[in-house]
């Protein structure tokens, strides 16, 4: 049907809002790539005069560098052990995600599908959880991965932990994906001489495929994030995640933002591509539970 | 319903969960005493090893010729002064004098070659010790060594080569902590004056300071054999505390019968009087010990000053002589700082008081123990007794499959999520900082100090000439201020989310995809990233921001120096990664909202207004409810911005609860402290997740 063109407000007031918003939303990005391929390690674009005009001032802000260079990138592999940082990165986080997703699909189906005793208090458990302050966990956390089960600076320490923090919020969404199916699925098939297993693997699962893509996005996105714990647990400079590494560059005294800009960029692109990549999934994953009441 | 309950014998049930209780109690009780007799043994082994480096330390100052120094230190409090010349520096008369008498070394040279023949004679006198290697810190010499591999061409005296500097960097440590020690302020954690490093095969290797005129010289190390008595697993007291309680309830349920509460009471009151004997054995067994561990030092004592003397008259140095200084071997009992333990009194014999007062702090630990035991035993007695673990037993099988698909998850959270959560809030009661971490919770245990330090300090402000001026690191301030970040944080979040969402969810707005991927790009920014580049974009002198600022005809602003403005930056960058999450969830369950709502709407002559009021916005509540409660915890607890943006300047007052609390962990180390103050936060998120959670019933959805 055709919309009643009289009674829509005028778009192009809202398109300068939006647009002064995009502006807002995408400057830093463009001042991270700026100062990545400016090829120093300054934080200003250009060097402003003490009398500058206004043209001078205005290009100082312009996210566009003086010289276009790629050093950044080439030195913070060749010269900074970059590379191993992210490669640390990438094992934690993948290890992370495949667990993660494990666990949190098998928990959510039994949350979902099953009446037993401790329902109730394990899934509110598992919602108290995420209120557990952070600093609160990280001394007892320290004592019992480093010094009762020595899995400090190591990835299968960092992994577990990662895990547990992501499986309550993918319980609970996976949890809410799994409601919107409907039970008769299951039942028929159950009728056609279906186990348990098949009917979770074969029917339940590829149904929830954009809440396991959620998940999956969720949990690799914790792995990958992820620094204070990170800087806590992993004391060999060897085994230093990314965003560790990173703050390596402009933490203390250390004033390196060339070197920082790049890592960022080569660090966020993986995240950003696939968070933008599965973004649909995304918002039908978080809103479906949710709608539903 | 009844002839079930027939078929329930209670006697039965209580025999079954007393054997098993008992088992449990016994059995951590046993190994519990099996684990302090062991120590006690090691410890035993230790001290006769210390006894012996106290006698070889003795020898090498008398040798080495000045200094007066034993590795017990003679003026001890607890211990009787051995004799009045003991003190100070042998002093260059005193030395001239021995020089005189012909007896003492007359030039360094001489007194090298006389300490080497000393660590030989030694060495060879104690056929448990491996190896002894005397340095000098002058010259960085070895002076002396016994070490097989320090023969030929690299016999002593030489110079410490190159891979040997980590024996060089141990002995400046202990002479930074004997420093240390002696000017040390009252409070002051001590440092340990011996160094002591197990190896595998049952080796010690000692290291203790070499003083000369009180002033530490040079080191010793020594290595050698302290192999532990292996304590035998007292098999028939284990039996005993297990089956004795099973078999005296078995004959008192033949007067109760099948009686429930009194077959209840009798169990736990057998279990706890087993337990309590169990630990008055335990007890005793552990006061031998302690006995025999003096005892065997006291041997070793009187063994070494009898092969020191020797020695020494060996070397015609008479013990007595040089400085008219004896040897005060029954001070040889040292600690790890160098202090006598004071359990060997004068006349060598074991001391009854300071025995007794161990003793003392035994039964105390022991009273503890027994408690926790018998809790868990009890614990153990009433879910079999009472019939809880038929039931869960029932319900395990019953359930199978969904608890085999929650279990791993469970078991994860378990480990690794409760456990340390009770763990923290356990540290919370405790006064535990990084000077004390070896000790165990019940030994730092100091109540609800740290909360009431917390909770009644109110010096949120005092007033100056300057007028009022906040107190940063009170709690209420750090609370206020954390409260108000998370309103300001959720409030531009929810406002911009929707405003933005509304908007690109108008039928027809042009470019729609393309503004939803930029606008989004926030969020899929990770966010330690965007908090250091908004600390580099706030820059007070190259940050981007001043430059627009001053480009406008302002003037620059030092962002981090005054509170507000350092507000402003993290609200800024708070605002920034947040609002996208906001505007998805609101655009999500916008469009799920059926077109056909609006049609009716229109249709009945609703006002845009209207039909925001009745349709989108109830439509939206569902989602955006639990997207509110989850953004103000997040917010609450958004550890990185404030710390990687405002790292909490000015001094403190942009610190929000969060970040306060790992400060006090991590930069003034005082972990209970820390611990209290976390749990304080956790209290708080819970009051509040409790009141939202009556307000909108948000987790009905467990149903």
């Amino acid at each position: 049907m055709r919309p009643n063109r009289s009674e829509e407000p005028a778009h192009w007031p809202l398109h300068i809002f939006v647009l002064l918003m995009v502006l807002i939303t995408v400057y830093p990005i463009l001042w991270v790539v700026t100062i990545a391929f400016s090829g120093g390690q300054s934080l200003a674009i250009t060097n402003v005069p003490a009398n500058a005009t206004f043209g001078e001032r205005l290009r100082a802000i312009v996210p566009w560098p003086a010289h276009v260079s790629a050093t950044n990138f080439v030195s913070l592999f060749r010269d900074q052990p970059f590379a191993r940082w992210l490669l640390n990165s990438v094992v934690v986080a993948g290890m992370t995600t495949i667990l993660g997703v494990a666990l949190a699909c098998t928990a959510a189906y039994a949350f979902s599908r099953f009446r037993f005793p401790g329902r109730r208090v394990g899934l509110m458990a598992f919602l108290v959880s995420q209120m557990f302050p952070g600093t609160l966990m990280l001394i007892p956390l320290f004592i019992i991965l480093v010094q009762w089960l020595k899995l400090g600076s190591t990835f299968t320490g960092l992994v577990l932990i990662y895990t547990v923090t992501a499986i309550p919020f993918c319980v609970w969404m996976m949890k809410g994906y799994f409601d919107t199916i409907p039970k008769e699925l299951e039942e028929s098939a159950l009728i056609d001489g279906a186990s348990q297993a098949t009917i979770f693997f074969r029917i339940i699962l590829p149904l929830a495929k954009p809440a396991v893509a959620v998940t999956a996005l969720f949990s690799f996105m914790t792995g990958w994030n992820e620094f204070i714990q990170a800087a806590t647990f992993m004391n060999r400079e060897d085994m230093y995640t990314g965003p560790v590494g990173l703050r390596f560059f402009v933490g203390g005294f250390s004033q390196q933002w060339g070197y920082f800009a790049a890592g960022s960029i080569v660090a966020a692109i993986p995240v950003m591509a696939l968070f933008l990549f599965l973004q649909k999934y995304l918002v039908s994953g978080l809103t479906a539970g949710a709608v539903k009441g | 319903m009844a002839a079930q309950a027939q078929l329930v014998s209670h006697r039965r049930r209580f025999l079954i969960g007393l054997a098993l209780a008992a088992l449990l109690g016994a059995w951590l009780g046993a190994a519990l005493l099996a684990g302090s007799q062991q120590a006690e043994r090691r410890d035993r082994a230790e001290r006769r090893a210390l006894v012996t480096l106290s006698s070889l330390t003795a020898v090498l100052d008398r040798t080495s010729g000045g200094s007066t120094q034993e590795a017990a230190p003679t003026e001890t409090a607890q211990a009787p002064a051995a004799s009045p010349g003991t003190e100070g520096g042998m002093g260059l008369g005193a030395e001239i004098a021995a020089a005189e008498q012909g007896q003492a070394p007359t030039s360094a040279d001489a007194r090298g070659e006389a300490v080497r023949k000393a660590v030989e004679r030694f060495a060879a006198a104690h056929p448990e010790v491996g190896a002894i290697r005397v340095v000098e810190f002058e010259g960085i010499l070895l002076a002396a060594s016994t070490a097989p591999s320090d023969r030929g061409a690299k016999a002593a005296p030489r110079r410490l080569e190159r891979d040997e500097k980590p024996l060089y960097d141990l002995g400046q440590r202990l002479r930074a902590a004997v420093e240390g020690n002696r000017q040390g302020a009252e409070g002051a954690a001590r440092q340990p004056e011996i160094g002591v490093a197990r190896q595998p095969n049952g080796v010690l290797i000692l290291t203790a300071p070499v003083e000369r005129g009180g002033e530490v010289i040079g080191m010793v190390q020594m290595e050698t054999r302290a192999v532990p008595e292996p304590a035998a697993f007292a098999w028939l007291p284990f039996l005993a505390a297990w089956l004795a309680p099973v078999l005296g309830l078995l004959l008192l349920s033949f007067a109760l019968g099948e009686k429930r509460w009194l077959l209840a009471g009798a169990a736990a009151l057998v279990l706890i009087l087993d337990l309590f004997l169990y630990g008055r054995y335990a007890l005793q067994v552990l006061a031998a010990e302690r006995r025999a561990s003096t005892q065997a030092v006291a041997a070793q004592i009187g063994e070494e000053s009898k092969k020191a003397e020797t020695l020494l008259a060996d070397l015609s140095l008479s013990p007595n002589k040089p400085a008219g200084q004896p040897l005060a071997p029954t001070l040889w009992d040292v600690d790890l700082f160098r202090q006598s333990r004071g359990l060997i009194d004068a006349s060598g014999a074991p001391s009854e008081g300071r025995l007794g007062e161990l003793a003392g702090a035994d039964a105390g630990r022991m009273t503890r123990s027994v408690a926790v035991l018998a809790l868990v035993s009890l614990a153990l007695l009433a879910f079999v007794g009472l019939g809880w673990a038929v039931r869960t037993g029932t319900a395990l099988v019953e359930y199978r499959v969904a608890y085999a698909y929650t279990l791993p998850a469970s078991l994860g959270m378990l480990v690794l999520v409760f456990f340390p959560f009770f763990y923290g809030i356990a540290l919370s009661f405790t006064n535990a900082n990084i000077y004390n971490t070896d000790k165990s919770i019940f030994e730092t245990f100091v109540g609800l100090q740290n909360y009431i330090d917390i909770i009644t300090d109110f010096h949120v402000a005092h007033r100056t000439a300057e007028g009022l001026v906040w107190d940063y690191h009170n709690f209420y301030y750090t609370f206020l201020f954390t409260v108000i970040w998370t309103v300001c944080n959720v409030a531009i979040g929810v406002s911009l989310g929707l405003l933005l969402a509304l908007i690109l969810n108008l039928r027809g707005f042009a470019l729609k995809p393309i503004y939803r991927v930029l606008l989004i790009l926030p969020w899929a920014t990770p966010n330690y990233i965007t908090s250091l580049i908004f600390k580099g974009m706030f820059h007070s002198q190259f940050g981007v921001i001043n430059q627009i600022l001053e480009m406008l005809g302002g003037h620059a602003v030092a962002w981090f120096n005054r509170p507000f403005t350092s507000f402003l930056a993290v609200l800024t960058t708070n605002g920034w990664l947040s609002f996208p999450f906001m505007m998805v969830i609101s655009l999500g369950a916008l469009q799920s909202i059926p077109a056909d709502l609006y049609e009716a709407a229109r249709v009945d002559g609703a006002s845009r207004w209207q039909q925001f009021r009745s349709i989108t916005l109830p439509s939206l509540k569902p989602a955006l409810v639990p997207a509110i409660i989850l953004s103000v915890i997040w917010t609450f607890n958004q550890f990185n911005v404030i710390y990687l943006v405002s790292a909490g300047e000015p001094g403190g007052s942009t610190e929000i609860l969060i970040t306060q609390s790992y400060k006090l962990a991590f930069e003034q180390y005082r972990y209970g402290y820390a611990a209290a103050y976390s749990a304080i936060i956790f209290l708080i998120l819970l009051a509040y997740g409790t009141w939202q959670n009556k307000v909108t019933g948000a987790t009905e959805a467990i149903g």
